[in-house]
C-alpha cells in the first residue's frame, strides 16, 4: 500500500481533502468546547433577578423584591396561634406562668419582665417593649447598653460597617434607636450577591477564633446551624477586652461549651452579671444556650442542622423553597420530623411532649428549690452572717442557678438533648441543696433553730412585690416612652432610609403592627 | 513491524512535518481544554457535587440534600450499579456519555426522568441498603422485570416522595444553593483587575 506521503505527492488534491477534513474536525471540537463553556456560565446566571441588592441592605423587602416566596414565608413569622404543650410562637407572660422566676431574678432585669419568644419579625418592637429596655429619655438614665441591640436587626450589621464594631457597642441602648428599625431578616444570614450564607457578625467568628477554628472553612450544611449561632448562644459583655470600658459581645467557649466548661470561664475571670438582691450571690444570667445544647443530643450527632427541622422544604406549586418562617416543628411535623420519621404526627408530637413533661417536671421542683435557697440566705443574712461565713454557700448558689438557667434558656433543649439537660439540672439540685445545708449550719451557730421561715411568693405580683418593684411606675414609664421616643425615632428612620436607593416595590408588602 | 508500517502509511510528506506538528498540538491542547472545563476527571469520583456539574441537574441535588438519604447515600449509591467495579465503571461510561450528549445538544426534557435501566438498578439499590425490610416483607424482592410482567411494584411507586419529592422539573428549586461550577477562569486572572486598584 502506498504511504500518504506519496499519495499526496501523487495527487495535490488528496493533501487539501486531508486539509478540510481537519479543519472540520476541529472546528466540530471547538463547537463542543464552546457549548461546554456556554452550558457551564450558565450556571452562574441562573438566577438573574430584578433588583441589585446593595450591601447591608437592612430592608427586608428589598430583598423580597428577589425572593418573594422566601419573603412572604418569613413575614409569616408575624403567626402568634400555634401553641404547643408547653411553648409556641403567641405572647405568654412567662413571669405570670413560673412566678418563681421573679426571685430567682430579683435584682436583675428579667424580674420585671419575661416573655415568651416570638417570631424573627417581632425582634425590634419587642425590645422596645420589653420593661428589661426601660424607658429611656435622652438622659443617659437607662438600665442597658447599645450591645443589646446585637442580635435584633439587619441594620446592625450596617451600622456596625458604618461606625466600627467598637463603636456600635459603646454607649447606652437608645442611642440608636434611629438606626435600628428592620427586625431580623435577610442580611443577617445571606450574602447580598450570591444569597450564600454568611456569619454577619464578629462575636461568633471571634470566639471560633479563640478555639483556634477557622468558620470560614464550615461547610453549607455547618452554615444552616452556624448562622443561628450567632445569636441562639450563650454569651456575656466583656467589659475590659478588648476594649477597656466597652460591653463587647463575646461567647464564653474558650474552655468549651458544657454548661462546666462555660461556667469554669466564668468562674477564673471572676464574672457576675449581677449580685442576688436576696442571697447577695454573685449570679451569671445564662442567655439561651440554644446551639450548645442541641450540640450533645442525637440530632446533632446525626448531622441535622437548625434549618432542617426549623426550616424544612415547601411545596408551593410547582415549586420547593427553604420555608422561611422559622419556628417549632411541631407546628410542621410533615415536612420536618418526617422527612425520616415514619411515625404519624400524634406519635412524633407525643413522644416529644413526653421528654417536655419529664424535663419540666424536675425543672420546676429545681426553681421552687432555689426560690427557697434565695429566701433562706437572705433569712440567714439577716441573723447576722458574715460574708466570710457566707461564701462557699454563696457560691454553689451561683453555680447551681446558672446551669438552672442554662438548662431553662436553652429554648428546646427538652427536645435537642433531653438527657444532657436533665443532667444538668440534676447537678443543680445537689449544689442547692448543699447550699441550704450550710446556710443551715450557720443558722445553727447564729442561734436559730429549726427550719428557716420564707414568705409567701406564690404569684408574679406577690413575688414582685416582695423584691420592692414598683411595676405600675415601670409601665407607666414604659408607656410614655412607647408613644413618645418609639415614634420619633421610627420618624428619623423613615427620613433615613428615604435617602436610601428606593425600588419599585410590587411585591406585596406584608405589614404588621 | 505493523505499526512502523502504518505510521509510514500516515507520515505525512517531510515538508509538511512541522506544520502537522503545531496542528496536532493544537488539537491536543482544545481536548485538554474540554477536559479541563468539563471537569472531566470529576466523574471517576462519587462525590454528589459532580452531579451539578450540569446545572440541569439542580433539582435533583438540592432535594437529595434536603432528604434523610443526604446523610446516608450519594447520588451513585443508588444510581450507579454496584454488584462489581467494572460493570459500575461501565454503566456510569454509558449512562454519562448519554447525559453528556443530551445537555450539550440541549435535549433535557423539562422534567428529567430515569430510563429503564437506571430503574432496574436503583430498585437493586434500594434492595442492597434496606435488606432487612426485603427479609420481612417478602413483597419486595420485586425487579424491574417483575414490575413489567405485571408482578408487583418498584419500591418509589409507593414511597413516591424518596427521596426527590414529587415535585420534579428543571425550575422546581429555583434559589437552591447547590454546588454549581463556578468560572472556569483562574482566580488570579480574575483578580488582576481588582488588585490593581
Amino acid at each position: 500500500m502506498n504511504t500518504i506521503r506519496r499519495s499526496v505527492q501523487a495527487k495535490p488534491w488528496l493533501g487539501w481533502i486531508l486539509f478540510i477534513i481537519t479543519a472540520i474536525i476541529v472546528f466540530g471540537l471547538g463547537l463542543l468546547t464552546s457549548s461546554i463553556i456556554e452550558r457551564r456560565t450558565e450556571a452562574q446566571y441562573l438566577d438573574q433577578k430584578k433588583v441589585e441588592i446593595r450591601e447591608f441592605e437592612p430592608r427586608n423587602i428589598v430583598w423580597g423584591q428577589n425572593y418573594p416566596k422566601e419573603y412572604e414565608t418569613y413575614m409569616a413569622t408575624r403567626d402568634t396561634s400555634f401553641m404547643s404543650k408547653y411553648n409556641g410562637n403567641a405572647h405568654i407572660d412567662q413571669l405570670e406562668q413560673f412566678p418563681a422566676l421573679v426571685i430567682l431574678w430579683a435584682g436583675y432585669g428579667f424580674s420585671k419582665d419575661y416573655n415568651q419568644p416570638k417570631g424573627h419579625v417581632y425582634a425590634v418592637n419587642d425590645i422596645y417593649k420589653t420593661l428589661r429596655t426601660g424607658a429611656p429619655s435622652g438622659t443617659g438614665d437607662e438600665p442597658m447598653p447599645a450591645t443589646c441591640w446585637t442580635c435584633k436587626s439587619p441594620d446592625v450589621p450596617r451600622l456596625m460597617n458604618e461606625i466600627g464594631v467598637k463603636e456600635f457597642y459603646m454607649g447606652k441602648w437608645s442611642r440608636h434607636g434611629e438606626e435600628i428599625v428592620n427586625p431580623i431578616g435577610c442580611a443577617d444570614c445571606h450574602n447580598e450577591k450570591t444569597m450564600d450564607l454568611q456569619i454577619s457578625r464578629p462575636a461568633l467568628i471571634e470566639a471560633f477564633e479563640r478555639q483556634g477554628k477557622d468558620i470560614s472553612q464550615a461547610t453549607h450544611q455547618e452554615m444552616r446551624t452556624l448562622v443561628c449561632a450567632q445569636c441562639h448562644v450563650e454569651y456575656y459583655f466583656n467589659k475590659e477586652k478588648p476594649f477597656e470600658g466597652v460591653p463587647y459581645l463575646t461567647f464564653p467557649w474558650d474552655n468549651g461549651t458544657s454548661v462546666e466548661e462555660v461556667e469554669s470561664y466564668y468562674d477564673v475571670i471572676n464574672f457576675s452579671d449581677w449580685t442576688h438582691q436576696l442571697s447577695k450571690a454573685p449570679m451569671i444570667k445564662a442567655q439561651h444556650p440554644g446551639y450548645e445544647i442541641f450540640q450533645t443530643g442525637i440530632h446533632a450527632r446525626r448531622g441535622v442542622a437548625c434549618a432542617d427541622c426549623h426550616m424544612p422544604y415547601k411545596s408551593e406549586g410547582g415549586v420547593k423553597f427553604t420555608d422561611h418562617k422559622i419556628q417549632s416543628p411541631l407546628n410542621n411535623i410533615a415536612n420536618s420530623c418526617q422527612v425520616c420519621h415514619r411515625e404519624s404526627e400524634e406519635e412524633l408530637t407525643n413522644s416529644v411532649y413526653e421528654n417536655m413533661d419529664r424535663v419540666l417536671e424536675i425543672r420546676g421542683d429545681l426553681e421552687h428549690l432555689l426560690v427557697k435557697t434565695h429566701l433562706e440566705a437572705e433569712f440567714v443574712w439577716k441573723l447576722g452572717a458574715t460574708e466570710e461565713q457566707m461564701k462557699d454557700a454563696l457560691m454553689d448558689i451561683r453555680h447551681a442557678q446558672w446551669r438552672w438557667d442554662y438548662a431553662a434558656a436553652s429554648h428546646g433543649g427538652a427536645f435537642h438533648a433531653p438527657v444532657e439537660t436533665l443532667r444538668i439540672i440534676s447537678t443543680c439540685i445537689q449544689l442547692a441543696n448543699d447550699a441550704r445545708l450550710k446556710m443551715t449550719g450557720i443558722a445553727y451557730e447564729l442561734g436559730h433553730r429549726g427550719e428557716i421561715p420564707v414568705a409567701d411568693v406564690s404569684t408574679k405580683s406577690k413575688a414582685q412585690a416582695y423584691i420592692g418593684l414598683d411595676m405600675d411606675k415601670l409601665i407607666a414609664e414604659k408607656k410614655h416612652f412607647l408613644e413618645t421616643m418609639v415614634p420619633a425615632w421610627r420618624e428619623e428612620a423613615k427620613k433615613r432610609e428615604e435617602a436610601m436607593p428606593q425600588y419599585d416595590l410590587n411585591v406585596k408588602k406584608v405589614s404588621f403592627k | 513491524m505493523k505499526l512502523k508500517k502504518l505510521f509510514n502509511i500516515l507520515r505525512p510528506p517531510s515538508y509538511w512535518l512541522f506544520y502537522v506538528n503545531l496542528l496536532i498540538a493544537f488539537f491536543l491542547g482544545i481536548f485538554i481544554y474540554s477536559i479541563y472545563v468539563s471537569n472531566a476527571v470529576s466523574y471517576l469520583s462519587d462525590d454528589p457535587k459532580t452531579c451539578v456539574n450540569c446545572h440541569v441537574m439542580r433539582s435533583e441535588f438540592a432535594t437529595w440534600q434536603h432528604s434523610s438519604h443526604r446523610e446516608v447515600a450519594t447520588c451513585n449509591d443508588c444510581h450507579v450499579p454496584h454488584n462489581n467495579v467494572l460493570n459500575k465503571y461501565y454503566f456510569k461510561a454509558k449512562d454519562g456519555l448519554r447525559h453528556a450528549t443530551m445537555f450539550t445538544l440541549r435535549m433535557e426534557p423539562q422534567v428529567i426522568k430515569m430510563h429503564e435501566a437506571g430503574k432496574a438498578v436503583v430498585q437493586k439499590n434500594c434492595q442492597n441498603c434496606h435488606q432487612k425490610i426485603n427479609e420481612e416483607v417478602g413483597l419486595l424482592n420485586i425487579t424491574l422485570e417483575d414490575k413489567q410482567h405485571g408482578k408487583g411494584k418498584l419500591c418509589w411507586d409507593c414511597h413516591r416522595e424518596v427521596p426527590h419529592g414529587r415535585v420534579k422539573g428543571l425550575d422546581s428549586t429555583p434559589n437552591a444553593k447547590v454546588p454549581l461550577p463556578g468560572s472556569p477562569i483562574p482566580e488570579f486572572i480574575r483578580n488582576l483587575n481588582t488588585n490593581k486598584k
